[in-house]
């Protein structure tokens, strides 16, 4: 089907404001891409300026290698679901769907046969003669959802398509969706804030803050190797907590070390740390990583504030240096609160980061 | 970074899309507005020769009836905006709570502003001779004894003030409507929840009202003001048709009145162009200082 | 009494007094009105009358006696609450005329000869007789008698037509504009509205009469229309701009993303949308042009408005009140008639925009 290339793409709102900031990034043909990011971040400007919506101020946008920067969006082979949805309020369903069609003189049957099929994809079939008006919040985005793949685009553009509806339709439209692309198999580029949709979504996520792309990887690269604190912060819920410490080296081991615990890092780590001269240290353990022990195989001793039971497993939180570590761990043994318990963490997973450039070290 | 490419003549004609849309009017005003304005102002500094002159200001100011046009026309201003401002406000309030046939009730209220000038005129005119409805209304009321009549427009007790008083009356029964209208259209495009938060955090009718409601609407009664403001100073014609020319001079009824009443003068076209250009700047220094002192400038640098 | 019921009946005293607040007031506010519709259906002679009779009658009564000249007519006087003689002839066709304008009362020849039959056969001194009046005499005689008024109507409704072609084409692209743009000299836009109306609208219309005549449209339709154009195109800017902006600009763009080219999209999204809104602004601008008079003076000769035929009627030599209280309400009916639909549509047309 389709690539979708951003070279060197910049967007200026005036003078001042920056919103997008030399960014590039390749989507691969028929490849589901997660566009994630804070507020603010430019995620919005950029899929405008994809669909020709906005104006690139600088650089290159390619589709299936053809340069579509300065094309009108008509002519981009592209189909878009809005944020607010954007169906329009005075046609039926079935219009909707049809217009586009209908602007590629299509044959009355042949648009009557795909408007039925997609319908049929998005579970809107009974409601094709209605307007917009007599649908829920859910309905409507199944007709936006429908509108967008009945053109078969080359790339395929959803900018927060979920994000009006409640908690449990969201999940099921998020599965849709899933299913809708692995049958329509449509280069998709999706923008979302909410970071486990974009963990369960995604091929592939872009995790972009104040214009620029911070990190491109597969949903367990992300998490699993975050490039910097703003990532291994955004990412997974609860997020990784943040340990300050100081490096330390006695006997040949290395040691990080923290007015409440000291931990001597295993030979793999050490030899991570190896190019590393800085004395301080932020180490990143997510909270599954960190684990309830005997008290001999302990590093630290803390006092259990919050246990939260969630059935599979539980949630236990502890304060050190007034920040709140959370620990996820088996749902047995369950510690009583306010009693201690004994800590360590699973060596191979340790993240490091330099505090002053906030990267990851030792990737 | 990529080099600035050439712009393709399509994005060059989405830039200028606005301007293309904005064009006509500009070239409608150059051509109608414009041109009569500057055909004004140059009748304003010339004298019957065509040679360059501030002779017509002077004049104009020394016309007997300036000061009296310019006082009177003060005072209807300054008590119809204020009497119309408060009018359409109220009504425009009791038409907010949607009760039931409040839309019927908006439609009758709307009604004055349908009128035509002359619909209205000839509504008064028959209402304020002796033997007109008022009087005789007056009279089945019980208010007048048989044989007695008040002479609203004329009559040994006609003196100004009793006129300006109808005059304001009048002005303000056929305006309100339309001032009432944008100050609905901002009340019923305040988010409701807004009010409601205040009543639910413990205020009553009076403070919401003061507090919530009015602060959020400023901009809708600077709007609704300002236009009546700058007509306001404009008024002449329902004073004509009631009392006709020079019983209750006004600034823009002088400019009629030099032009269409006494035209052979040497002097009228002079002194109407003057009296144009006086009521202009009148109007526009009059809106000016409003703006500025509510605040409509502010809001803007700010943004 | 129980709470529940002591909370209805307080609920329903405070409504019975709302509503009769409510009444009171539009009472109020509508009285003017009513007077100046009741005198347009009230008989000449009656609309002279003092105390001017609260109602027109529905009929009118009359005595018929023998007179010196031939038979006299008298008529019932409501104010009086008499027979007031008012004609001594013998003539059928003064007694008709008389009856027609003076009275508005529907009568022919031949009815008022069998009357004067009756009077005869019956050797009684008087005879009594009712008819119903022609309520709408007035309106009748407003068309007829004044020379002009349907050409003039037609020509206003042609000047009220081409004046919202104008502003509503013009004013509406920079509306639009302004609702979907962001551009220099926007603000000024904005208050170009204030500003064309600072400067008086008569004084515009004494130097266009120049300017119009240079043209060949002095004394015509369009020359007015343009003119009245000037100050409609400023409202008719910040209305649409209001309705504009209340139609999402996404709308217009998914049209776009889908295939239609920028104006297919405005003509198949945005246009249908705004249609109803669009509609209430023209007939906002059709209230000013319909009802406007002192430019139609200035700017017409021999081919006034309706406007300026009724203010004739009204002031003109020929003046009479109860003619000019028909033309009056005749020309206010189609305006009262747009404003019932406008009300819907306040709050898009004045929502979107302030100073
Ligand atoms: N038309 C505009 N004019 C000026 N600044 C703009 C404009 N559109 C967006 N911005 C700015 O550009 C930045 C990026 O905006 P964008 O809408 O792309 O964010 P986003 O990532 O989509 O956020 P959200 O998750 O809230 O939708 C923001 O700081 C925003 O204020
Ligand atoms: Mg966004």
């Amino acid at each position: 089907m389709a690539t979708l290339e951003i070279l060197n793409v910049t967007k200026r709102f005036g003078r001042k404001v920056i919103a997008v900031d030399d960014i590039s990034l390749e989507v691969h043909d028929q490849e589901f891409l997660v566009l994630l990011g804070p507020s603010g971040c430019g995620k919005t400007t950029t899929m405008r300026m994809v669909a020709g919506l906005e104006e690139v101020t600088e650089g290159t946008i390619l589709i299936d290698g053809v340069d579509v920067t300065d094309l009108p969006p008509r002519k981009r082979n592209i189909s878009m679901v809005f944020q607010n949805y954007a169906i329009w309020p005075h046609m039926t369903v079935f219009e909707n769907i049809a217009y586009a069609l209908r602007l590629k003189h299509m044959a009355k049957s042949e648009i009557d046969r795909i408007v039925r099929e997609v319908a049929g994809m998005t579970n809107i079939g009974e409601y094709l003669e209605r307007l917009p008006a007599q649908l829920s919040g859910g309905q409507q985005q199944r007709v936006a959802v429908a509108r967008a793949i009945a053109v078969s685009p080359k790339v395929f553009l959803m900018d927060e398509p979920l994000s009006n509806l409640d908690a449990k339709l969201r999940v099921s439209m998020r599965t849709e969706l899933k299913a809708i692309h692995a049958s329509a198999k449509a280069t998709t580029v999706f923008v979302t804030h909410d970071q486990s949709e974009a963990m369960s979504i995604a091929d592939r996520i872009v995790i972009m803050r104040d214009g620029k792309i911070i990190q491109t990887g597969t949903p367990e690269e992300v998490y699993e190797k975050s490039a910097n604190l703003f990532v291994a912060d955004f990412i997974g819920t609860p997020p990784t907590n943040f340990f300050d410490v100081t490096l330390q080296k006695s006997n040949g081991t290395l040691h990080l070390v923290n007015p409440h615990f000291d931990l001597s890092l295993d030979a793999a780590n050490t030899a991570r740390l190896n190019g590393y001269n800085k004395e301080q240290l932020v180490l990143g353990v997510r909270p599954e990583n960190i684990v309830l022990t005997s008290e001999k195989d302990s590093i630290m001793g803390m006092t259990a504030l919050v246990v939260e039971p969630q059935g599979s497993h539980q949630v236990i939180a502890f304060k050190m240096d007034e920040k709140m570590v959370k620990v996820v761990a088996p749902s047995q043994p369950k510690p009583d609160m306010g009693s201690t318990i004994h800590l360590n963490f699973s060596q191979g997973t340790l993240r490091f980061f330099d505090p002053e450039t906030t990267f990851a070290i030792g990737d | 970074m990529a080099a600035t490419k050439p712009k393709s003549l399509r994005k060059k004609l989405e830039k200028a899309t606005p301007y293309l849309l904005v064009l006509p009017v500009v070239a409608y005003y150059a051509i109608f507005w414009l041109r009569p304005v500057i055909a004004v102002v140059i009748g304003s500094l010339t004298d019957a020769n065509g040679a360059l002159t501030l002779h017509n200001f002077a004049m104009v100011l020394n016309d007997e009836k300036f000061w009296p046009a310019f006082n009177n026309t003060a005072i209807i201003v300054v008590a119809s905006v204020t009497i119309e401002f408060i009018g359409a406000l109220f009504l425009a309030l009791l038409i907010n709570r949607k009760f039931f046939g409040s839309s019927i009730f908006l439609f009758l209220t709307l009604i004055p502003m349908a009128l035509p000038a002359v619909a209205t005129g000839a509504m008064w005119i028959t209402g304020f001779t002796a033997h007109g409805w008022l009087n005789s209304l007056l009279y089945y009321l019980g208010f007048l004894a048989e044989g007695d009549k008040i002479y609203w427009l004329g009559g040994l007790e006609a003196n100004t003030f009793k006129l300006l008083v109808l005059v304001i009356l009048v002005d303000a029964w056929q305006v309100i409507p339309s001032m009432m209208i944008i100050l609905l259209a901002g009340l019923q495009n305040l988010p409701e929840e807004t009010k409601e938060a205040g009543y639910v955090f413990g205020g009553n009718y009076m403070t919401v009202l003061r507090k919530i409601t009015m602060p959020m609407l400023r901009p809708t009664i600077q709007t609704a003001v300002i236009l009546r403001l700058i007509s306001a100073i404009q008024i002449w014609l329902i004073i004509v048709l009631l009392l006709g020319f020079g019983r209750l001079p006004v600034l823009v009824e002088r400019i009629v009145y030099y032009h269409e009443e006494v035209p052979g003068l040497d002097i009228s076209y002079q002194m109407s162009a003057g009296y144009t250009i006086i009521v202009s700047v009148i109007v526009s220094l009059t809106a000016l200082v409003y703006l500025r002192a509510s605040g409509a400038f502010k809001k803007e640098e700010a943004a | 009494m129980n709470r529940k019921t002591k909370k209805t009946v307080y609920k329903a005293v405070k409504e019975t007094i709302f509503y009769l607040f409510v009444t009171g007031l539009i009472g109020a506010m509508l009285l003017p009105v009513y007077f100046i519709i009741s005198l347009s259906f009230l008989s000449t002679r009656e609309a002279y009358r003092y105390p001017l009779p609260l109602v027109p009658a529905l009929q009118t009564k009359f005595e018929m006696t023998h007179g010196e000249r031939g038979y006299l007519l008298s008529v019932y006087d409501r104010v009086e609450k008499d027979y007031q003689t008012v004609l001594d002839t013998s003539e059928l066709e003064k007694m008709e005329v008389y009856i027609k304008s003076q009275l508005g009362t529907s009568i022919s020849q031949e009815e008022i000869q069998a009357e004067m039959d009756r009077l005869d056969d019956s050797g009684e001194d008087s005879i009594f007789f009712t008819k119903p009046r022609n309520l709408l005499y007035n309106y009748d005689t407003f068309f007829k008698v004044t020379r002009d008024a349907v050409p003039a109507l037609i020509r206003s409704l042609e000047i009220a037509a081409l004046t919202i072609l104008i502003s509503i084409t013009i004013g509406g692209l920079a509306g639009y504009a302004f609702a979907r743009y962001i551009f220099k000299g926007k603000d000024a836009l904005k208050f170009s509205v204030l500003f064309v109306r600072m400067f008086p609208g008569v004084a515009i219309a004494l130097p266009m009469v120049i300017i119009l005549a240079k043209a060949n449209l002095y004394d015509e339709p369009l020359g007015l229309s343009l003119i009245y154009s000037v100050g409609a195109i400023g409202l008719t800017i910040w209305i649409t701009a209001s309705i504009f902006m209340g139609i999402p600009e996404s709308l217009e763009q998914a049209a776009q993303v889908f295939g239609a080219t920028k104006f297919q999209a405005f003509m198949r999204i945005t246009f249908p949308l705004a249609l109803p809104g669009l509609a209430a602004s023209a007939m906002y601008t059709f209230l000013g042009a319909w009802n406007e008079t002192v430019g139609a003076i200035i700017l017409t000769q021999f081919k006034p408005t309706f406007s300026v035929v009724v203010y004739q009627t009204l002031l003109g030599a020929s003046g009479q009140v109860n003619l000019a209280a028909a033309g009056g309400i005749a020309m206010a009916l189609p305006a009262v008639f747009f404003t019932f639909f406008i009300r819907r549509y306040i709050n898009q047309m004045w929502g979107g925009v302030t100073v």
